[in-house]
């Protein structure tokens, strides 16, 4: 099955997307299109609070299908500077807009994205 | 012409069921052996021992020495065992009640699609049992007054277990003790510290007055660690909490959470939880539908909304099918240990769902008229038999200026073992509470004999 | 071929099939007169108010919407849905049983021999010296066994050093659940190609941090775990303890002993393999033994006799309590009767037959059945089709499923108990049934169940926004 991977931003070997904002220093990140696909239709996101600090590589969220339970992992340093309320209500934007309306956060980092793989990269591993 | 017939001789006539069980091994295995060879033909094995792939150093050629016997055999064994269980009318109670139970309970819940069915993970084929646990979870939700409660725990002590370490999931600050009341059966207590062990919590106590929380001491045991105060009510003394509201206020600013004890049908009388400010209820369901069974209960679990995800155990919730038809399944199963492993809220698989049927018939036979003047009931009974006791001389009840729910103390003027024991052998059970002091259960169950124990009583301290 | 068909009344409204207590009467009633004052008592409560018929005939109705072992096949693997007799019914009824916990022990002596006679038959079948009885299920019991290596690790010393917990990853998820109860970390073993305990990767894993292993034998593939000598040897040559799954002790049965093995802890799931109803998810009891010198942390208290009397007894270091009191006495009650009456030569059968009858159904199937030789259960895959979906389609076909999609060391995996109580016609009933559904086409599949009382259930929609209360639906 085919699926979407969007040129204009970076992803980490463990699914996640990395997205630049309008605001300088902070990042959207969301999970791809190929992860949702594989986890089936999600119930459930537990999010950070804003604020909150992290190292790359933490688990910063956790999504939940029916029969499953997946950490999510940040691929950057940073602080949590927004979280996407809408998934607490409508888990299922996850599902329908993976790379848009279902973002998970956004972190404010001193990080570069240059470790990430892009799009080309991402599609080989998947 | 004459019949033949045999000489009656004096050899032991076989038992029928002794020869099928000699034929087959076991009574419960339906092959005969024709079946065991065709089988064994068909997986082309010539012996069934060829099957087990068990290396010689650990097998096992032994014999256990137990020797089975016929149905009627093992009943009549275990009957005459179980009559060495003294015949005595029992007045006890401290968490394990007794109440009459219709015998609609029995036939309803020993309907073998009920009894003889396992989990619910096969949703469609076993709507029946996924409705029965629905409706206990909603007769719980009404009683306790929370938002949400599960289908049950083993019993009011692992269910306290399990409030504890939620306590300590749902709370961002960090903190480690549990508050309890000093009047805690030490049972419950013990428990407690083995569910709470694994997290590092420690278990504290505060002093209560007069058998109920005293409002000043509890401010002072609270300090910013505390995660979770329990209070009963009725306590395990049969002492009718009269400052609930008062625990709710003191609680309700910190991050503290509140929780609860008690049972389902004292909790059709008494104060709603939810408007004291509890924020989980916890304790023993069981008080309807089983009767004493030497400690074997269930517990009830029930939590406000903001701790759904952090609720251990199964939860039955309402969905539609492919017709989009109401039914019901078992959901939010990513808390539970099949598939959250060692991040799952609890380590909990079976529970007492047969039990939670029983309670849920028993409960919606009572009605909600029917429940409340049984409690009602359970506030008069112990206020009576006080006030008889009271009139005993060298008695002196209740020991605590209280309102009682089916129990209360009472002091004695001398030796409480011998008392209780001269009791006993008189055919009365009541609890022995320290050196100078009963404990005294009368219900509905065993209310018609409350004039021969009080006579029991009158000729002992005589 | 037989199927089973089962009862729905076929006028659906939006109450559902059977409308809720709460549908058919809701009353609130408002205490009077009440012996406590006001501001001890709540307003009122709201609650359904029923006459007997109407009572009888609701749940009547929803036990026919249900699928219970004696209506058929009911073959779930790792669930021993054996057969439950119903003599153990009627001694768990009698009004002798029906006492008080907190009688004095003189009071209660029958009960007390019942416990200690239940202990000594499982201490034989185990190999093991000591049992409590008191925990009230497997994963209790699994709790208990783990804090009892606890307390042997603290009262050597090591307590703080031994951290760990060694399970393998086909393992029980409450393996997993239960060691991170009791505070430990876990470590995951993988399994070898032959779907058993990788030694070279229990050997690197093992060590001054080890506490325990857990380990199910036979696996939850039915395999018998044949190294099981040399994997004790490593995990008590680096001084931590084994521990004994008894979910899958129905194999075994009067053939092999978990504390001939080398286990030092161990469960029993007498609702597995003794026969114990399930009744819907519980009660249970998962009794546990221990080998000699683990016997004084056992859960207070245990059940002593001096030949004359019974008597509680606190052991020495005992680790305290896993339940309120006795554990679920009933439910020990009818293990003990169960037992009873096969002897010997009943459990042996038993376990003999439960393997002829794994053997054999999975023999009639058209499905690859990966890791053999198996015992009592084997795990098929249900190849291209997706095993939740397969399970679906063989409730049409008139049997239970068996458990789907674990372990996951298979893929779409089948993990099928037929236990020794099914007749080789009812494993043929079985067998068609799985057969049956392998020749169906994918919609047909993608559209079951169509037979049972409810079709195809939207988990979806039960997860995204929970309605877990007659008063969540009317909201």
């Amino acid at each position: 099955m085919d699926h979407e991977i969007p040129t204009d931003r970076r992803y980490a070997e463990s699914h996640e997307w990395v997205h630049e904002t309008d605001a300088e220093g902070v990042l959207r990140i969301g999970i791809s299109d190929f992860a949702q696909d594989e986890l089936g239709d999600i119930v459930f996101a537990e999010l950070p609070r804003e604020g909150e600090t992290f190292d790359r590589g933490d688990q910063f969220a956790v999504v939940e299908s029916i029969k499953a339970v997946s950490d999510i992992y940040l691929p950057v340093s940073g602080t949590i500077e927004a979280v996407n309320e809408a998934i607490t209500d409508q888990p299922e934007l996850i599902n329908e807009d993976p790379h848009g309306d279902g973002w998970l956060v956004e972190i404010r980092t001193d990080d570069d994205v240059d470790h990430l793989l892009t799009a080309e990269e991402y599609e080989e591993q998947i | 012409m004459t019949m033949e017939r045999a000489h009656p001789t004096r050899e032991p006539i076989p038992q029928i069921d002794d020869l099928a069980q000699a034929e087959s091994g076991s009574p419960f295995t339906p092959h005969d052996a024709d079946d065991v060879a065709e089988m064994l033909a068909a997986i082309d094995v010539d012996d069934v021992e060829e099957l087990f792939d068990i290396p010689d150093p650990v097998r096992y050629d032994g014999s256990f020495g137990i020797e089975g016997e016929s149905e009627q055999g093992v009943r009549r064994r275990l009957e005459r065992t179980l009559d060495a269980n003294a015949d005595v009318t029992e007045f006890l109670g401290r968490g394990h009640y007794a109440h009459y139970v219709p015998s609609v309970v029995d036939s309803l819940s020993l309907r073998s699609e009920f009894i003889t069915s396992y989990t619910q993970y096969q949703p469609e084929i076993s709507q029946g049992f996924l409705q029965v646990l629905f409706e206990f979870q909603s007769l719980v939700t009404e009683l306790t007054g929370m938002d949400v409660a599960n289908c049950s725990m083993y019993d009011a002590a692992t269910a306290l277990g399990e409030a504890a370490t939620l306590a300590d999931r749902v709370r961002a600050a960090d903190g480690s003790t549990i508050l309890v009341p000093d009047y805690l059966r030490a049972e419950r207590r013990a428990v407690l510290e083995n569910y709470t062990d694994g997290a590092g919590l420690s278990i504290c106590e505060f002093p209560t007055e007069n058998g109920m929380v005293d409002p000043d001491a509890l401010e002072t045991a609270l300090d910013e660690d505390v995660l979770l105060v329990y209070v009963e009510t009725p306590t395990t003394d049969g002492v009718i909490e009269e400052h609930l509201g008062a625990v709710g206020s003191i609680l309700e600013d910190r991050e503290t959470l509140f929780c609860l004890g008690s049972d389902l049908l004292a909790l059709s009388l008494l104060e709603n939880p939810a408007t004291v400010g509890a924020d989980v209820v916890v304790g023993n369901a069981g008080v309807l539908g089983l009767p004493n069974a030497f400690g074997m209960g269930i517990g009830l679990f029930a939590c406000r909304e903001e701790f759904l995800r952090q609720v251990p155990g199964r939860l039955v919730g309402a969905s539609e099918d492919a017709d989009g038809d109401r039914t019901y399944t078992l959901t939010l199963q990513t808390r539970e240990q099949h598939i959250r492993r060692e991040r799952a809220t609890s380590n909990i698989c079976s529970n007492q769902a047969w039990v939670a049927l029983r309670t849920a018939i028993h409960a919606t036979y009572l009605g909600p008229e029917g429940l409340t003047d049984l409690a009602d009931r359970c506030t008069r009974l112990p206020a009576r038999l006080a006030a008889e006791l009271d009139e005993v001389p060298g008695v002196s009840a209740p020991a605590n200026d209280a309102y009682h729910f089916r129990e209360f103390t009472a002091e004695i003027d001398g030796d409480a073992e011998a008392v209780v024991s001269e009791l006993a052998d008189r055919g009365f059970a009541v609890h022995q509470r320290g050196e100078d002091a009963i404990q005294v259960c009368v219900t509905e169950a065993n209310e018609a004999h409350v004039d021969d124990f009080l006579e029991q009583v009158r000729e002992v301290m005589a | 071929m037989q199927r089973h068909r089962q009862t729905k009344w076929d006028e659906t409204t939006s109450e559902g099939h059977e409308p809720l207590l709460s549908e058919k009467d809701s009353t609130r009633h408002e205490p009077e007169d009440t012996y406590l004052p006001d501001d001890l008592t709540r307003d009122g409560i709201e609650l359904p108010s029923l006459s007997e018929p109407e009572l009888v005939r609701h749940y009547t109705r929803l036990s026919q919407m249900n699928y219970g072992i004696d209506d058929g096949p009911y073959p779930l693997g790792s669930c021993t849905m054996k057969y439950n007799p119903k003599f153990t019914e009627d001694i768990a009824g009698s009004t002798a049983a029906a006492i008080h916990p907190d009688r004095d022990p003189e009071l209660s002596q029958g009960a007390l021999q019942v416990y200690h006679e239940l202990q000594d038959y499982l201490s034989r079948i185990g190999g093991m010296d000591a049992v409590t009885l008191q925990p009230p299920a497997g994963a209790a019991g699994e709790l208990t066994g783990i804090l009892i290596a606890k307390a042997y690790h603290e009262h050597n010393g090591e307590g703080d050093e031994r951290e760990e917990i060694l399970v393998p990853a086909s393992a029980h998820g409450t393996n997993f659940a239960s060691a991170a109860m009791a505070g430990y970390d876990i470590v995951e073993l993988p399994a070898d190609d032959d779907g058993r305990v990788d030694l070279d990767a229990l050997t690197e894993a093992v060590g001054e941090t080890t506490a325990a292993l857990m380990l199910t034998n036979p696996n939850t593939l039915g395999l018998f775990e044949r190294d099981i000598e040399e994997i004790a040897d490593i995990v008590h040559d680096a001084g931590g303890l084994l521990y004994y799954d008894g979910a899958n002790l129905n194999a075994l049965l009067g053939r092999a002993r978990p504390g001939d093995m080398g286990f030092d802890v161990m469960h029993f799931n007498v609702h597995k393999t003794f026969a114990t109803p399930h009744g819907g998810g519980g009660p249970g009891a998962g009794p546990i033994g221990v080998r000699e010198g683990l016997e004084q942390f056992l859960p207070t208290p245990q059940v002593r006799t001096d030949g004359d009397e019974y008597t509680l007894v606190e052991p020495d270091e005992s680790i305290g309590k896993v339940h309120g009191s006795m554990g679920n006495w009933l439910v020990l009650l009818k293990a003990h009767a169960y037992i009873s009456r096969l002897g010997d030569d009943g459990l042996t059968d038993t376990s003999a037959k439960a393997v002829l009858n794994a053997n054999y159904l999975a023999e009639r199937i058209d499905l690859e059945v990966p890791f053999e030789p198996f015992h009592h259960e084997f795990v098929a895959s249900a190849g291209e089709t997706d095993a939740a979906d397969f399970a679906k389609a063989m409730l049409d076909n008139g049997v239970h499923p068996p458990t789907t999609k674990w372990p996951e060391i298979v893929d779409e995996a089948l993990m099928t108990e037929p236990t020794e109580a099914e007749s080789k016609r009812s494993l043929e009933q079985l067998a068609a049934a799985f057969n049956a559904v392998s020749d169906e086409d994918a919609d047909t599949i993608a559209d079951a169940p169509q037979t049972t009382a409810a079709k195809r259930i939207d988990q979806t929609t039960a997860a995204r926004d929970p309605t877990l209360s007659w008063q969540q639906l009317s909201e």
